[in-house]
């Protein structure tokens, strides 16, 4: 029974442990931005109502990208604001793209970590953790059309990309 | 069931009236019976106490629901691990109590799942697929562990060898092994997690006979010596020799020692054997499908092979029941794998002698599961023998006589051949008795 009772404490240990570094993580000092995105899958049932989002920043383009995303299993991508804007609620955004890639962790505060999907040989992506944007059903945003809404993200702990909100573009 | 007892109350009734037992005993009896069955404790105030509980449960889920974005994610986190902490807890404390620790310690199992759900949907969260999968199995193996009952480390297990197909044949996980059409090949790496996976997986099926992990784990390796992996096969003649000796490995290494309750494996290997008559129809030009055998797939083929040829000679394991040695069960076996060496560098002669050869193997088979059950009065050895006969026959005469006329005479035939056979068994069983009795 104790030997159970520890296990039982592990299990809520992490649990808790995890809120405690995505809550964190989430709520991190850092500047909030935009990306561009392509929804690609309005719902998906058995995970509940989701919108699938797919990113121009996927398949970064810049100095080392091709290299790494053939050759490395994880690396960091600098979001760099290059003029691009979005028109929403709020007015005029800057959106950010990619624009250099690097297999350790640079100094720059911009650098987003990475993790390169295996197995497409050459046409390897790059995957940030925001690729899914949950929301209510009776939410108009989950038929989002692709390029209708860009994502509000930010970086948190351990240079993740956070996705704060998919804010629809007018 | 309601039928069960109404059946049991009519039996122990005549009993009690034909005199086998008194009145009293058979009342006893029915008592004891009927106190154990499933739900015996339940008043019809608990039941009522039940389905109030479930519609209360309903009712809140569905105004949880409705207010889902209203509730902030700590109050939600926080909701879980007290919920968490309840049903684990629950379970702990009845684990003597059946009824309530079964469904207690399956929710407890799921609760990780739930949770890896929540916190994806909170923080909207993404990546491998498989990861989460993974995490849930770790999470739940030490209560698995440590619970009295194998419940859950049967669905630890299961789990793990769900993960552990769907992981290594997709082609976009941290488990994948299959390249997609065109794709380059997955890192080496991901095998030890896969096989980690495996290993888990059987480590924690809690039967004494590993029967079933054991096949699902040949199964495996042999679909990833088939598929695009780092061990692919392109040799078909490599491929059938796989396919039998995994046949042949499971069917040996997946029983007690010295007993005949083959079960699954057997209807495997048979179903192997049965699919090798098709080789009637090869054409050379299937030899080779499009690219090379890898080097450790190979090596791997001529291990498996080697292992089941030595398991064949030193492990005391009996295809059919009786005797000294059972070297026809034993030499059926070694014919289905050395059957393959046909088709090196195979020419269609070569193909169809191998066909002629399982065909031989399976009326061999049939047959000596007939003349076996008949000699130890087993029912289920004669009919798997008339099963493999009589599939054997119908498919040939569809396969290979075509028309109506030829057709019918070589049923004919094989009739006339079934009630020769029956006609003889039956005089050996009569023979037999007979010898008991003197």
């Amino acid at each position: 029974m104790n030997k159970l009772k520890i296990a039982l404490g592990a299990q809520l240990l992490f649990f808790a442990a995890w809120a405690g570094y995505e809550l964190t993580s989430r709520n991190a000092p850092s500047e909030e931005f935009y990306l561009e995105t392509s929804p690609v899958d309005p719902r998906d049932l058995l995970s509940g109502t989701y919108v699938a989002l797919n990113y121009p920043i996927g398949g970064p383009q810049g100095d080392n990208c091709g290299y790494l995303l053939k050759t490395a299993l994880s690396m960091f991508v600098k979001l760099e604001d290059k003029g691009r804007t979005a028109n929403t609620p709020d007015g005029f955004v800057p959106v950010l793209e990619a624009a250099e890639c690097s297999a350790k962790e640079p100094g720059g505060k911009s650098w987003a970590r990475a993790d390169v999907q295996p197995a497409f040989g050459g046409r390897s992506a790059a995957r940030y953790g925001i690729e899914k944007f949950f929301l209510n059903e009776n939410d108009p945003r989950k038929d989002a059309r692709s390029g209708s809404v860009i994502a509000k993200v930010k970086i948190g702990s351990g240079r993740r990309l956070v996705l704060l909100d998919l804010v629809k573009k007018i | 069931m309601a039928s069960y007892y109404k059946k049991l109350k009519t039996e122990l009734d005549g009993a009690a009236a034909a005199g086998l037992i008194t009145p009293e005993q058979a009342g006893k009896v029915w008592d004891r019976a009927y106190a154990s069955r499933t739900f015996a404790s339940f008043k019809a105030a608990h039941w009522i106490a039940a389905i109030s509980g479930f519609f209360i449960s309903i009712g809140i889920i569905l105004v949880v629901s409705y207010n889902w974005d209203k509730i902030s994610a700590e109050t939600k986190i926080a909701a879980f691990l007290l919920v968490f902490g309840a049903v684990a807890y629950a379970a702990m404390k009845l684990e003597d109590k059946p009824a309530a620790a079964i469904p207690l310690e399956t929710l407890w199992f799921f609760m990780p799942v739930l949770g890896i759900g929540l916190y994806a949907q909170i923080f909207n969260l993404s990546g491998d697929p498989v990861k989460p999968y993974l995490v849930w199995a770790a999470l739940s193996i030490p209560p698995a562990l440590l619970l009295k009952r194998n419940l859950n480390k049967y669905l630890c297990s299961i789990l793990l060898f769900a993960v552990l197909y769907w992981g290594t044949l997709g082609s976009t996980n941290m488990l994948s092994l299959t390249a997609s059409y065109r794709h380059a090949v997955q890192p080496v790496w991901h095998w030890l997690p896969a096989l980690l996976v495996l290993a888990a997986g059987f480590a924690l099926y809690p039967a004494d006979r590993l029967r079933k992990p054991l096949g699902a784990g040949l199964i495996w390796l042999f679909l990833m010596l088939a598929a695009d992996t780092a061990i692919k096969l392109k040799a078909s003649a490599l491929l059938l020799l796989a396919a039998m000796s995994l046949s042949v490995l499971w069917l040996l290494w997946g029983m007690d020692e010295e007993t005949s309750d083959w079960g699954l494996p057997l209807t495997f290997w048979t179903g192997a054997v049965y699919m090798m008559t098709f080789f009637w129809h090869y054409k050379p030009s299937f030899a080779e499908l499009s690219g090379q055998s890898t080097a450790a797939g190979t090596l791997l083929v001529w291990t498996l092979f080697s292992a089941a040829l030595l398991s064949l000679i030193f492990l005391k394991r009996r295809l059919f029941a009786g005797g000294k040695d059972d070297y026809l069960g034993k030499g059926l076996l070694a014919a289905s794998m050395l059957g393959a060496f046909l088709l090196f560098g195979a020419s269609e002669a070569a193909a169809k002698l191998l066909a002629v050869i399982a065909n031989f193997i399976l009326a061999a088979f049939g047959l000596g599961c007939i003349l076996n059950g008949a000699k130890t009065s087993s029912e289920k050895m004669i009919n798997r023998g008339v099963a493999v006969i009589t599939l054997t026959a119908i498919t040939r005469f569809v396969d290979i006589f075509g028309g109506l006329l030829k057709s019918g005479v070589a049923f004919i035939i094989t009739g006339l051949a079934f009630a020769a056979l029956a006609y003889f068994v039956n005089r050996g069983r009569m023979a037999l008795i007979q010898s008991v009795k003197k």
